[in-house]
């Protein structure tokens, strides 16, 4: 060996100073080697650590699993691998990045080698700890910034609820869950009444603050799982799961009245605003969502011919009305 | 016939080799397990990349879905092996390795990466250890391997691999067919490799035919 050459053991003081973790295990666990990265992160000098059982000298590790990684090792005579992604760390070390960090601990992939003589069976384990925190951090950050983009492209730009996009796949997914699954749920169609007197009469700006504001408003009422979207123009969506006809119709009446009731106030300008309403349930026979969306137009319509102001529940009878009018 | 085809003596030799090593994949295999697990004799090819996507449909099912885990491997070969698994057979190994209920995706992910990189290390470890009993031919048949990654979850096999974006000219196609606690999955071991590594493979398979 060239190492020969020098004062010291070359391979053994590359090992030492290696800027990845490296341990060996014998088969009972008990530390052979212990480089400077394991001993300056953990906190523990190599004669404390080296003669040691792993689990005596670090009770948090996880025992079972980490025993079932290693036997496995010895077992199959093959290396294996520990992914940050499925695991965050194997020890918790504090990480070299305290300003830009955004971790807590130090992110780690870990490689499991077999030791053992060239034909044989393997007599020890390396384990050697990679810092991964660089990696995480930035595929957290992208991971942040893909769910802000997925978030932003599902919003309405005015007032901030759902979109149409939304709407459609929501009303496509509830209805394969509900196919799927069984249950119900419930949709409202409505529309703000004579929208385009409001617009022709104070101006866009105060039609877009008659949107914002009812959006606000019957945002503030759902419960945590109902889906409120902007399905065009005046006209907008709310999804209620779980939620059978007559539960819907009560509640789109309750909101229906709370527009009512509080006319929205632009520029000292007093807007009364009432709303027109379609509900509709799912039901087994239908062939898909665009069914729902079909049958809540026919009861919105039918509130707007009935004076509107009012909530009307979806019913056979109306697809004759609807087909009279043609 | 392209250049790299590989002739019937050749392939026999081929499989062969691998046949040796995918035992040691299928004894490994349930060791991880802890169930008996039943390899059937891989079937082999070489295919360009630019033919991999439909080959890999023909293979999986147009219409089903794969994961697949990818690690790469250097040494006396270069390149990268890509496990693929079928949908039922992600749930079935699921099933085997007792987890209650809800496995949740990072520890499905861990299994899927724990199963491929058995299979990747027995099957090319084993080849290695074939070469080194007849040949030293290139030197020392050793490789090493890099951490294994899932690469794709439940998607359409014809899109997993993007040829244009491949470094990879070639690839050496194993096809295994597991049975576990008589369930049936498939997964799909594709190696693939610079075309000077299918060469060398050629080579060594000559040399392979001529000693025995």
């Amino acid at each position: 060996m060239s190492g020969e050459a020098f004062s010291f053991n070359l391979a053994e003081t590359v090992v030492k100073w290696l800027d990845v973790g490296i341990f060996v295990l014998d088969k009972n666990f008990e530390v052979q080697l212990w480089n400077n990265f394991m001993a300056h992160h953990s906190g523990r000098a190599a004669d404390e650590v080296v003669g040691k059982n792993l689990f005596e000298a670090f009770p948090d590790l996880p025992k079972p699993w980490f025993t079932k990684k290693v036997n496995t090792v010895f077992l199959l005579n093959n290396f294996a691998f520990i992914s940050w992604e499925n695991r965050p760390f194997l020890f918790r070390f504090a990480h070299n990045r305290p300003i830009t960090g955004g971790a807590d601990h130090m992110y780690q992939n870990c490689m499991l080698l077999p030791l053992k003589a060239e034909q044989g069976k393997p007599e020890a384990v390396c384990v050697m700890v990679f810092d991964a925190t660089d990696t995480a951090i930035a595929q957290n950050l992208l991971k942040e910034a893909l769910e802000a983009i997925s978030e932003i492209s599902n919003r309405d730009g005015l007032t901030g609820i759902y979109n149409r996009r939304y709407l459609e796949n929501r009303l496509s997914s509830e209805f394969d869950r509900t196919r799927r699954y069984g249950g119900t749920f419930s949709m409202v169609l409505f529309d703000l009444d004579f929208f385009k007197k409001v617009n022709d009469t104070y101006g866009h700006l105060a039609g877009d603050k008659v949107l914002v504001e009812i959006a606000a408003r019957m945002k503030a009422q759902l419960r945590t799982s109902d889906v409120l979207g902007r399905y065009g123009g005046e006209e907008f969506i709310l999804i209620l799961p779980e939620t059978p006809r007559e539960g819907a119709h009560l509640f789109a009446d309750r909101l229906r009245e709370m527009i009512e009731l509080e006319p929205v106030i632009y520029d000292n300008i007093t807007i009364p605003v009432t709303v027109s309403m379609g509900v509709t349930e799912h039901q087994a026979d239908m062939p898909s969502y665009t069914s729902m969306t079909h049958q809540s137009d026919l009861a919105l319509y039918a509130s707007k011919a009935a004076g509107r102001n009012r909530v009307t529940c979806y019913d056979p009878s109306l697809e004759k009305l609807a087909a009279d009018k043609h | 016939m392209s250049l790299t085809a590989l002739s019937n003596d050749q392939r026999d030799a081929l499989q062969e080799l691998t046949n040796i090593a995918m035992g040691q994949a299928g004894a490994s295999l349930a060791t991880l397990l802890d169930e008996f697990v039943d390899l059937s004799v891989p079937r082999i090819r070489v295919v360009e990349v630019v033919d991999l996507p439909p080959v890999l449909a023909d293979l999986v099912g147009k219409t089903n879905l794969v994961s697949a885990v990818r690690q790469s491997f250097q040494g006396y070969l270069r390149g990268e092996a890509i496990i693929i698994f079928g949908e039922p057979g992600c749930q079935a190994l699921a099933d085997l390795m007792g987890f209650e209920g809800e496995l949740g995706e990072s520890g499905e992910n861990e299994l899927l990466l724990d199963v491929a990189n058995v299979l990747s290390g027995a099957c090319l470890g084993g080849m290695m250890e074939q070469i080194r009993n007849f040949t030293e031919t290139n030197g020392p048949a050793e490789l090493s391997f890099s951490m294994p990654l899932v690469m794709a979850r439940q998607v359409m096999a014809e899109q997993l691999i993007d040829p244009q974006k491949v470094q990879w000219s070639h690839a050496l196609l194993l096809e295994v067919n597991f049975t576990i606690k008589n369930r049936d999955f498939i997964a799909h071991l594709t190696m693939l490799m610079p075309e000077d590594g299918i060469e060398k493979i050629r080579g060594i398979i000559d040399e392979f035919i001529a000693a025995f």
